[in-house]
């Protein structure tokens, strides 16, 4: 009964694990952490909205992993500039215009404050609707709305600033 | 409706999240405002490009991990909950508590749609026919089924056909035809319903897991995936429902 309703999340799980953590391995903790937690309060779950549920377990598994690490914690959740474009050695000749425009917006992407990030990744890569995000990060849907659309603005920003990935807007 | 108004909901309209008053009023500003109007083409233009962004999906390792640990520890948890149900049981007099426990026919059928869904992405028996076209996928179910499924390809609104398989449903065989929107699999199963009268979709979920059921040309569909309501509500209706 555990495996049939929460394996089937477990891709969705990662991918989440892994656009807050932006490092596969501890994204890989994450999840483990999560799926040991998830046992736990399995008798919690209420029938609608296993994913839903799990990934809100994954969210506290990772904050608390974050709250542990006290050096992570001092850095501030909101603004992080991504470490990311500093290693950006695309080379667009080399590559199709659609592939560099996504590589660019996943880059774009992981420079988001995580607040803005997760609400972005769980609407377009998981396609939850609001009300499932809300229940996700805990958050009335109001909020979820306007993080949504200020982390669109953002990332919007982000792009425009390159003429390559503009063409393809 | 203002430009102003339009700017406060544009990510709700784009992300069908308005009320279908809402969604009329931004529609019907965005045929006469060109500023709006490339406001709204610029951010689904912005979900195409995130959506196309590869997907993290888990590595085979976690999830062998993760699985032989969820069942060694699952054992104990399991006799817990027996042990448990056996003492409400014995306290509240057996049957009664028993009694409570019987799920209605249709519940049953909606768990089994599910746990198809779910056994269909966990092994590797997704497909029997695995093809993109429905001139093929049709005629693979010809001596397969005591009836003839309708197949459509709905690429061109977004859900294109990935493929088939036989299944079953009720003790009786189904097709089941897969359809893929990003990431997510959608199951379709069809089984003829040639004494019932046709019956407008209706929505369940179930451990996460939107199902919709209708019955139409003596046909009974059941659809279920992890793709969000308006999606799923959106190819239920470009499959007919």
């Amino acid at each position: 009964m555990f495996d049939a309703t929460v394996l089937p999340h477990l891709d969705a799980a990662f991918n989440y694990a892994r656009w807050l953590t932006r490092n596969d391995s501890e994204a890989e903790d994450v999840v483990q952490d999560a799926c040991v937690r998830a046992l736990r309060y399995f008798s919690s779950l209420r029938d609608d909205d296993a994913r839903a549920w799990f990934l809100a377990i994954v969210r506290n598994a990772w904050y608390s992993r974050v709250a542990r690490h006290a050096k992570v914690m001092s850095m501030p959740l909101l603004d992080k500039p991504g470490e990311s474009a500093a290693d950006d050695a695309l080379n667009p000749e080399g590559q199709l215009l659609q592939q560099a425009a996504v590589a660019r917006v996943r880059e774009a992407l992981d420079q988001l404050p995580v607040d803005f990030r997760e609400v972005i990744v769980l609407r377009e890569i998981e396609g939850m609707s609001y009300k499932e995000i809300a229940s996700v990060v805990r958050l009335p849907i109001g909020t979820v709305m306007s993080r949504l659309a200020r982390g669109r603005e953002r990332l919007l920003a982000l792009l425009k600033s390159e003429a390559m990935v503009e063409a393809l807007l | 409706m203002t430009c102003e108004a339009v700017e406060r909901d544009v990510d709700a309209y784009i992300d069908r999240e308005l009320d279908p008053e809402a969604d009329r009023l931004v529609r019907s500003h965005l045929t006469e405002c060109p500023r709006c109007r490339s406001r709204v083409t610029e951010r689904q233009a912005l979900s195409r490009l995130v959506r196309a962004v590869p997907y993290h999906s888990a590595p085979d390792r976690l999830r062998a991990h993760v699985s032989g640990q969820t069942t060694r520890t699952i054992t104990r948890h399991r006799l817990l909950t027996w042990a448990a149900a056996a003492a409400v049981i014995i306290a509240a007099g057996g049957a009664v508590a028993l009694g409570r426990w019987a799920t209605p026919r249709s519940d049953g059928t909606v768990q089994q749609v599910v746990d198809g869904h779910v056994r269909s992405l966990m092994g590797d028996h997704l497909f029997d026919v695995r093809s993109t076209d429905q001139h093929t996928v049709k005629p693979w179910f010809l001596g397969k089924l005591d009836f003839s499924p309708p197949v459509v390809d709905l690429a061109s609104v977004g859900f294109p056909l990935v493929g088939a398989r036989l299944d079953y449903l009720d003790g009786r065989p189904a097709a089941a035809l897969v359809y893929q929107r990003r990431q997510h699999t959608i199951n379709v199963f069809i089984a003829p319903a040639s004494d019932t009268p046709s019956v407008s979709v209706k929505r369940r979920t179930l451990r996460g897991f939107n199902v919709d059921h209708w019955i139409r040309g003596g046909m009974s569909f059941w659809v279920v995936s992890d793709l969000n309501d308006g999606e799923l509500r959106e190819f239920a209706r470009a499959l007919g429902s």
